[in-house]
């Protein structure tokens, strides 16, 4: 049935391809030197196999070009999405705004602004192309086609509803003919849900919510379907794919109400959880819930990341994640099965791990009216900005955040509603850390100077360089296998996407993005 | 271009909810009298304009929402209200606790800290603007009407009360959500639904039932995040006498801080929730959502000892792995790049702050604000 969709539409698609375009086999096997999605391929790794750029010359490291967008004041500018590469044009977002601009050059080719009928505009992680399309979320919960050629709108579809203030913000996925979508929004209580969308027409395919179906064994960690219906469990993270698994891995957001958790008592699945279903047919093969009952807004949208390892000298095929609570899971990624977890970051709130691996929450660290002191803060150990997995090292590479900060019960009712409290205050401080996946421990870490987290992405690469961002605005790039920092560049604002690598031309380009600024910088 | 007649067919009732004018200022401003001839003769007075703090979207959003309800004014009338709204009652033009400010239960996302109004407010663009006025007399008829069944906030009938008389949650109604100033809520209501008093809500005027829709939009707006009844509580559990303890024992504060010296009367300079952050997070970093922007403290010192043996001293600017920025002790910016030869020693005066946070129990943390506290 796959496969008999796949045909007919890259059939279809074949059809018409001229100019910039881009068909499944890219998508599946992308070229070295490409980067035809938000994380580079489907696994998530954010792992390049170039290595004209390494750690022997990258102190020659130049700019090539910069490009600033515009796009109003605030966070509306900043840059959080990953370009995509398709036939030397980088396609990239903020809210509401979508821009191609030559990978070359950085000159400008077209932009494409979304006329906003509301919605929140925190953040965007850019687009899913396929064909001669280009598709991007909006915050007044559109997902949007444009044609890659001229920026020109092709359709919009409704993914969400702003009056439940629902808002989109992810990068689309193109899997064959789905493009999948996700939703953002944790100020009323509404269930999360993941959709899947016609290329061609937008058409809903199936909608899959995060939690489980009423009257289900698994509906019995909610008190009530009324609280399980209203649970929260957004699906703002950025999805990775196996093809011959043909499973979609995708982590779920915070439970609702937020912080005020009394009336839902119980693990609340599936929200903060690791989700593995068929694109197809959007059915579940399997969950990992990473923190259940949580009542800190430590939403397990963090990217997860599959590679191949051997574990226990068997060769095993895994999905990991850093989660925003402190810990680092690895997990079996054909039955979500368990096989390592271990704490990546300060964490206060766990009472140790159960049979299964996953921290039991102590009540005791549950937000209280007079103030507990938590770690991690609710910005978490981790969060969205993507870590990164070198087959080369077998090193799972994360900006990890060690962090306090006093969670308060605001709203004392039977019932709360919303988020019900917060946390306030805080200290904190990073350290670049590169995890060996089989034990869950720190091979090397590099502290970074100063408090303050970078909210920025990883990028590792088979010239055995990591590409971090650090808490004072500078791009490093460090020796892979060592930490040891070899080259930086201070880019006058904190790095606020995940780093991406191509190659052009012969020459190996190094794209990032701090604030409203584009980078490229190439190597000569 | 502003005339934007999108929401035309959502015109029902409410055109005729007239407002009573209220007392709230109208700056004097480029535009203030076309606002006050197009806005306020026929139909507001000022209080529904003010306190909504908007961004100049939202205000456009919201006066194309009046031009549907039958505001007549040119264009350029209608870019000079847009402007001047948005100028005078734009994010962050109210200070809190104003009439109208943040307190005055207005969405969507008002509020003083984190995700404010404006681009990152929540919703959609045309939503619902509150009138207090409106939301009184709604409250006043939801609670004699309404709150034995919906619950005194709204949040649907408590679960002892037998299913029949139970009413659903009302802040999760779409009906409610997707309701703007009663187009929604006055046609269901006139289609007959039970009241306490045992009268039928079809009874209600097109206005009482525009009050109800503006006291349910604002329960709605104050669940969200940033919603102005979300505050800290009374933070003031602790036992101050094991407070006084800790802070001699355990805690080592009366190692750097003396309560007849630098802590004399604190309790009075504070409020305890201010004492609980600052004594925990001296240097908060304004990271996490909703913190408040770092507090000036006591600069860290850096000592910068060269290849040649030469040592310069200050404050410290800026760190990395590569560079190093101070002020000396003249108050002069040095700045140096960090090689192999060179020695640099960073110290914290607060770093015991720091070291505090992996060690203090919340109950240290309690007693010592209680103790703190009575500090008078």
């Amino acid at each position: 049935m796959k496969k008999v969709v796949f045909g007919f539409c890259a059939l279809a698609l074949s059809a018409v391809v001229f100019g910039q375009s881009l068909d499944q086999s890219m998508l599946t096997k992308p070229p070295a030197g490409s980067w035809p999605m938000y994380n580079g391929d489907y696994s998530g790794r954010r792992f390049s196999p170039l290595t004209k750029i390494n750690d022997g010359n990258v102190k020659s490291l130049s700019l090539s070009w910069l490009y600033r967008v515009n796009a109003g004041p605030g966070l509306g500018s900043n840059v959080s999405s990953t370009p995509v590469l398709v036939d030397g044009v980088l396609y990239f977002t903020v809210p509401d705004h979508v821009w191609a601009i030559d990978a070359r050059t950085g000159r400008e080719i077209w932009h494409h602004a979304h006329e906003s009928k509301g919605g929140i505009h925190l953040g965007n992680r850019g687009v899913g192309i396929y064909g001669q399309w280009l598709y991007f979320e909006t915050p007044d919960c559109n997902l949007v086609s444009l044609n890659l050629k001229d920026g020109k709108k092709r359709w919009q579809a409704p993914i969400c509803e702003p009056d439940q203030m629902y808002f989109g913000s992810i990068a689309p996925l193109v899997i064959n003919n789905h493009v999948i979508t996700g939703v953002s929004g944790d100020d009323l209580d509404v269930p999360g849900y993941i959709e899947s969308h016609d290329p061609e027409t937008g058409a809903r395919q199936w909608r899959f919510y995060t939690h489980p179906a009423v009257g289900s064994e698994d509906a019995k960690s909610w008190p009530s379907t009324e609280a399980m219906l209203h649970g929260g469990g957004m699906t703002w993270g950025s999805s990775t794919y196996d093809p011959e698994l043909n499973l979609l891995y995708f982590g779920t957001g915070n439970p609702q109400p937020v912080i005020a958790g009394k009336a839902r008592q119980g693990d609340n699945l599936y929200t903060e959880s690791i989700i593995a279903l068929n694109p197809d047919t959007g059915k579940m093969a399997w969950y990992y819930q990473v923190s259940p009952h949580d009542t800190h807004d430590w939403d397990a949208n963090e990217v997860p990341i599959l590679f191949d390892g051997v574990i226990d000298g068997k060769p095993r095929k895994l999905v990991a994640q850093a989660a925003r609570n402190g810990y680092f899971f690895v997990l079996d990624r054909t039955n979500g099965k368990h096989v390592v977890t271990s704490k990546f970051a300060k964490a206060n709130w766990a009472k140790g791990l159960n049979a299964k691996g996953q921290p039991m929450p102590d009540p005791a660290k549950d937000p209280a009216k007079d103030g507990v002191l938590v770690a991690p803060n609710q910005a978490g150990a981790a969060n969205w900005p993507p870590a990164s997995f070198s087959p080369q090292t077998g090193l799972f590479y994360v900006n990890a955040t060690d962090a306090y900060s006093v969670y308060y019960i605001y709203d004392d009712d039977e019932k709360p509603e919303g988020w019900g409290g917060n946390d306030r205050g805080g200290w904190s401080k990073s350290t670049l850390k590169a995890l060996d996946y089989k034990t869950g421990k720190a091979k090397w870490e590099h502290p970074w100077e100063g408090t303050g987290g970078p909210r920025s992405g990883v990028l590792s690469t088979a010239g055995n360089l990591v590409f971090a961002g650090d808490p004072q605005n500078n791009l490093v790039a460090l020796d892979a296998a060592s930490g040891k920092p070899l080259w930086h560049a201070n880019l006058g604002a904190r790095m606020s996407n995940g780093p991406m690598t191509y190659e052009l031309d012969g020459h190996q380009y190094l794209v990032v993005a701090a604030g409203d600024m584009v980078f490229g910088f190439v190597m000569n | 271009m502003t005339r934007n007649l999108v929401f035309a067919s959502v015109l029902i009732a409410p055109v005729l909810l007239g407002q009573p004018p209220g007392n709230g200022p109208m700056p004097e401003a480029p535009g203030r009298a076309v606002v006050m001839q197009v806005c306020g003769t026929a139909c507001h007075g000022p209080s529904v304009v003010t306190g909504a703090g908007r961004s100049r979207d939202q205000w456009t959003a919201v006066v194309n929402q009046m031009v549907a309800r039958g505001a007549k004014a040119s264009d350029a009338e209608l870019g000079q209200i847009i402007t001047y709204l948005s100028m005078n009652f734009g994010p962050g033009a109210r200070p809190a606790g104003e009439p109208g400010g943040p307190g005055g239960g207005r969405g969507p996302a008002a509020g003083a800290t984190g995700r404010g109004p404006g681009p990152l407010g929540s919703g959609a663009a045309d939503s619902h603007v509150v009138d207090d006025a409106g939301a009184e007399r709604g409250k006043a008829i939801f609670g004699a009407e309404c709150n034995s069944c919906h619950g005194m906030k709204a949040r649907g009938g408590n679960e002892a009360l037998p299913a029949t008389q139970r009413g659903p949650d009302l802040i999760r109604s779409m009906v409610v959500l997707k309701d703007r100033y009663g187009s929604l809520v006055s046609p269901f209501l006139a289609k007959g639904h039970p009241m306490r008093s045992g009268g039928d809500a079809k009874s209600l005027s097109p206005a009482q039932a525009g009050d109800l829709a503006h006291f349910l939009h604002q329960r709605v707006y104050a669940t969200l995040r940033n919603g102005a009844e979300l505050q800290i509580l009374n933070i003031l559990s602790g036992d101050s006498k094991a407070g006084a303890t800790y802070f001699s024992g355990a805690g080592k504060c009366s190692g750097c801080h003396s309560v007849t010296g630098d802590f004399a009367g604190i309790g009075r300079r504070y409020d305890a929730v201010t004492l609980q952050q600052k004594f925990l997070f001296p240097r908060t970093v304004a990271f996490g959502r909703g913190a408040p922007p770092p507090q000036p403290s006591k600069p860290v010192r850096v000592t910068v000892t060269q290849a040649n043996g030469q040592t310069v001293a200050g404050n410290l600017v800026s760190l990395d792995d590569f560079n190093v920025a101070l002020r000396d002790g003249e108050g002069n910016y040095r700045s140096f790049t960090i090689t192999p030869q060179m020695k640099v020693v960073k110290q914290d005066p607060l770093d015991a702050h720091v070291a505090l946070l992996d060690e203090i129990s919340d109950k240290n943390i309690h007693d010592v604000v209680a103790y703190l506290e009575s500090l008078k």
